[in-house]
Parts: structure tokens; C-alpha cells; sequence
């Protein structure tokens, strides 16, 4: 059942070949290897200060690997930048702009008219539940309504590999609960291939495809193990023998590594 | 902001009778201090040179604020761009704008006569400043991790500037249109009253030769009036603009 740094079955979607990463003396990501396929949705889950964010980085073209790693989309190692929809820790919206105007910024930038790129975005508001605040401004709405103007937005750049970063950290647990279950539901419905960070273990189990852990600074591929949970997946989940097994074998090794990080004094 | 305007005009009319009582009662000579009223009175019956001299303040201050404003706001998009330029010419600006506005007037009384272009260079260039080191502040001061959502989505330069930088540094680039408005009256009253034959600072400075200090203080008053209504137009559009602090 658990098996290390693995690739993703025959052809991956997105594959990181002994991807590195040093802030001067900092090795903040030690030989990466993690392949995802086609329409997955893998989560990432690692100690605080292990390299996960600056992974994503990478991935979506913002930092360089160090040399000898590789980030392979579709199988070509080109530039990232522009060509993953990648969602950052904070949900950066942008005050001065409406619901509909923050979701299209991407569309925007990527030269669509406005006024098609608005048609768009009404037509999904209801599925983002954001029906009737096309015209309120950020700072009008709260913290679960604004990660989901962040999601339309990111599911607005309309690129196959998406990049989650802890996008539901901030919320309080039962509206987590309810995200957690309605980006299950968005993402059976847009079909894409998903790379979810997370710091809680059981969002990691109920959304994922596939559990990735990765250890301690310098993070690596700890290990994976893969999520046969039925989908559709309910919150009844969170209870079952199954679930629980599951959480178990993963509660080792991710407080196996959350230890290494304290004893560092990272924490 | 209703709240702090009442309470601003009670204080003033409170200053103003204070001022009126203490004049009347202690006998100050109208040399030294005249009254309020004697002010308004003399304001009313000069109502037509002050208007005449007010509106060409008014249209140098504005002329070459607009002027100043445009330019400065030009220059810190620029450098905003280029930061290789950007490191070799701002601290050279920076020791420009350090030397007192007052010292460079002769020089554009000289240059540009005493006519009102001279007002209008001086105040396009000291509003210019002011406009320029807000500005540049304001567009490089941004949230490097919103640089990076934009970057991700194949934003350019020119893209940031237009989405992120510009709207980013709306609020510090109108505090220098708004902090401007009132440097701008003062630096065109200055300069007239060191060389013109028109405006507000040209009334005070012959006022003050013919010893006529009523009509000194009538022509404060209206100077007064016309920066504030700047300054209040400037600050309603700011309220307009930058809706969302
Ligand atoms: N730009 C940077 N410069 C220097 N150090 C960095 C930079 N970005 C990240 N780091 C360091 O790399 C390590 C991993 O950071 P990060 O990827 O943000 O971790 P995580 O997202 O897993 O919490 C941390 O020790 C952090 O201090
Ligand atoms: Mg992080």
C-alpha cells in the first residue's frame, strides 16, 4: 500500500523529477519526485516550513529548481510561468475590484474582452455561491466567500493542472467542513488535475485522490498512499473503520515529521 | 466626516468671536490685528480686484498644478518600470526637492518673466515633486505576493502597472494631489509677491507698501477661501476614488 516517491501510472499530467531547492544556506526541497496524472487530485501534506509552498512555486513557474531537477507538463520541461492556475496561501483579492471583476482578472490579463470574460463569471457565480454578490467588494464579504471568489478566479484561468495552496486554512472548521465538500462537488464538475497543500490530515483524506506526505526541511517525498474512499465522498466519511485506518498510518508519519521540525526548533 | 465638519466650524466661529472681543475690548490698533468683521467688510466693498486678482491665483496654482500633477505622475509610472534608471537619477531628485521652493523663484522670475508662466513653472514643479515621490512610493510599495499571482497568470510589466501598481498607489497618489493643492496656492502667492503685477500675492505685497493692512488681510481671506475649496475638491474626489480604505 505505501510506496515512496512514485510516478503517477503510464503518462503523468504533471512530473517533478528530483526537484531542489536552496535559499542560501537554506535547503528548503531535497530531490522532489512526484508525478500526478490527468485529471487527479493529489494532496500535500508536510510540517510547516518544509518546502511546500516553495514547491508550488516552481511548479507554477515563479522560482527556479535548482539544477539537475525537472518539471515536466504533459510530458515537455517548458517554461511554467502562465501555464498552471495556481491559487496562493492568501487569497489576494484585489479591493478595488468586484466579485465578478476579481474572478476575471486572469481572463482579463490573458487579453479577453471584459465584457465576455463578466458573461462568463455570472454564469458560474452560482456554482462558486456567489449568486446575487457579483457587485460586492472583498472587503464586504467573509473569509469562505472570499476563498471562493480566489477559486473562480483560479478555476477562471482555465489551465488543466491547478495548485491549491492551504486555501482553506484560515476558515473556521465548519465552514472548512462545508468547502471541503463543495470543491469536491465544483471539481467533479470542472474535471481538473488538482495539487491541494493542506496541514490537516483528515482534509487531506476526504479530498484526495491521493495522500502525499512530505518530510521535514529539506522536504521530500515521505511517502504517498493512495485513497481508494468511494466518491462521491460524504461527511460521514469521517467516521468509518476505513477513514480511520487510513488517518492512522498517516497520523505516524506526518507527526513523525511535524517531531523532527519541533526538535529543529522550527516551530 | 459630517461630525468633524460641524465641530471644525464651531471651532472657528468660536475663534472668531474670540478674536472679535479680544480686538474690540483691548483697543488693538487695526495695524496691528483688525477685527473680523472689519476683515469682511473690507473683502465685500474690494469684492471685484480681489476676484479679479483671486481668479489669476487661482488659474496659476490650478494651471500648473495639473501641469505638475501630469509630469510628476508620468515619471514615477517610468521609473517604476526601469529600476536600473530608477537607482542612478532618485537620489539626484531627492537632493532637488531638499533645497527650499522659495530659493529657486528669482531664478524663474528671471527665466520665465513676471507674467504668470513664471507662477505656473513653479508650482508644475513643486507639485511635481510632490506628486512624483508619492507616486513612485505608492507603485512600488505592492504585496510581492500579488506580483506573483500576476506573473502566474503571463502578466507583463506593463500588465502589473496597469492592474496591480496603478490602482495600488491610487491612495498615496492622491494624498500628494490632495497635500499639493494648498503648496500650490502658496507657492503662486510667493512667487507674486517677489515679482508680478496680478494675483493674490501681488495685492498683499502692494497692500503692505501702501500700509493698507485691511486690505492685507482681505486679500489673506480670499487666498484662504480659494485653497480651501481646492483642497476640498481634491479631497471629495480622493473619497470618490479610493472607495475601498
Ligand atoms: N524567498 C525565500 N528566501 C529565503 N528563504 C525562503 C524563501 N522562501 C522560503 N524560504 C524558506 O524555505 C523554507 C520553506 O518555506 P515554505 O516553502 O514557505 O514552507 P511551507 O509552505 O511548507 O510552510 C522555509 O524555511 C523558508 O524560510
Ligand atoms: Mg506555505
Amino acid at each position: 500500500m505505501l510506496t515512496v516517491g512514485a510516478a503517477a501510472g503510464p503518462r503523468a499530467k504533471l512530473q517533478l523529477n528530483g526537484v531542489s531547492r536552496h535559499f542560501g544556506a537554506v535547503q528548503a526541497l531535497a530531490k522532489v519526485d512526484l508525478g500526478i496524472a490527468e485529471g487527479e487530485f493529489v494532496t500535500l501534506i508536510g510540517p510547516s516550513g518544509c518546502g511546500k509552498s516553495t514547491l508550488f512555486n516552481i511548479v507554477a513557474g515563479l522560482l527556479e529548481a535548482d539544477k539537475g531537477g525537472e518539471v515536466l507538463l504533459d510530458g515537455a520541461a517548458a517554461s511554467l510561468l502562465g501555464k498552471v492556475a495556481f491559487m496562493p496561501q492568501r487569497d489576494l483579492l484585489l479591493p478595488w475590484r468586484n466579485v465578478l471583476d476579481n474572478a476575471i482578472l486572469a481572463a482579463e490579463i490573458e487579453g479577453q474582452p471584459k465584457r465576455a470574460a463578466r458573461e462568463t463569471a455570472r454564469s458560474m457565480a452560482a456554482d462558486f455561491g456567489l449568486k446575487g454578490f457579483e457587485g460586492h467588494y472583498p472587503q464586504q464579504l467573509s473569509g469562505g466567500m472570499r476563498q471562493r471568489v480566489a477559486l473562480m478566479r483560479t478555476f477562471m484561468f482555465d489551465r488543466d493542472v491547478m495548485l491549491l495552496d492551504e486555501p482553506f486554512g484560515a476558515l473556521d472548521a465548519l465552514t472548512r467542513a462545508m468547502m471541503q465538500r463543495w470543491l469536491l462537488d465544483i471539481w467533479s464538475r470542472y474535471r481538473r488535475t488538482i495539487l491541494f497543500i493542506t496541514h490537516d490530515i483528515d482534509e487531506a483524506i476526504f479530498l484526495g485522490d491521493r495522500v502525499v506526505v512530505m518530510s521535514a526541511r529539506p522536504g521530500s517525498i515521505k511517502l504517498e498512499r493512495r485513497i481508494e474512499l468511494p466518491r462521491p465522498r460524504d461527511p460521514a466519511l469521517l467516521t468509518t473503520p476505513e477513514f480511520n485506518a487510513i488517518k492512522r498510518e498517516l497520523l505516524d508519519a506526518v507527526e513523525e515529521e511535524s517531531l523532527k521540525t519541533f526538535a529543529a526548533g522550527a516551530v | 466626516m459630517n461630525a468633524t465638519l460641524a465641530r471644525g466650524l464651531a471651532g472657528g466661529l468660536l475663534l472668531l468671536a474670540l478674536w472679535e472681543a479680544v480686538v474690540r475690548l483691548a483697543q488693538v490698533p487695526p495695524w496691528i490685528l483688525p477685527p473680523p468683521s472689519g476683515i469682511v467688510a473690507t473683502t465685500w466693498s474690494a469684492r471685484g480686484a480681489l476676484l479679479d486678482a483671486g481668479a489669476m491665483t487661482l488659474f496659476e496654482a490650478t494651471a500648473g498644478y495639473a501641469i505638475g500633477a501630469a509630469l510628476g505622475l508620468l515619471l514615477a509610472m517610468l521609473l517604476a518600470l526601469t529600476t536600473p534608471v530608477r537607482k542612478l537619477v532618485l537620489p539626484m531628485i531627492v537632493l532637488i526637492n531638499s533645497v527650499p521652493v522659495a530659493a529657486y523663484a528669482p531664478l524663474a522670475l528671471l527665466w520665465f518673466g513676471t507674467g504668470a508662466l513664471s507662477k505656473v513653472v513653479m508650482v508644475a514643479f513643486i507639485v511635481g515633486f510632490t506628486v512624483f515621490l508619492n507616486a513612485l512610493d505608492g507603485l512600488l510599495r505592492v504585496d510581492p505576493a500579488a506580483v506573483s499571482l500576476f506573473r502566474s497568470f503571463g502578466a507583463g510589466p506593463l500588465g502589473l502597472l496597469w492592474r496591480l501598481r496603478l490602482p495600488s498607489a491610487l491612495p498615496a497618489i492622491l494624498v500628494g494631489l490632495r497635500v499639493s493643492t494648498v503648496r500650490s496656492m502658496i507657492v503662486a502667492i510667493v512667487t507674486e509677491m517677489l515679482g508680478s503685477q496680478k494675483g493674490l500675492g501681488w495685492t498683499i505685497f502692494e497692500a503692505v507698501l501702501q500700509i493698507d493692512f485691511l486690505r492685507v488681510w482681505a486679500a489673506i481671506l480670499a487666498a484662504s477661501l480659494i485653497s480651501l475649496s481646492f483642497f476640498a475638491t481634491v479631497s471629495a474626489i480622493e473619497r470618490r476614488l479610493v472607495f475601498w480604505r
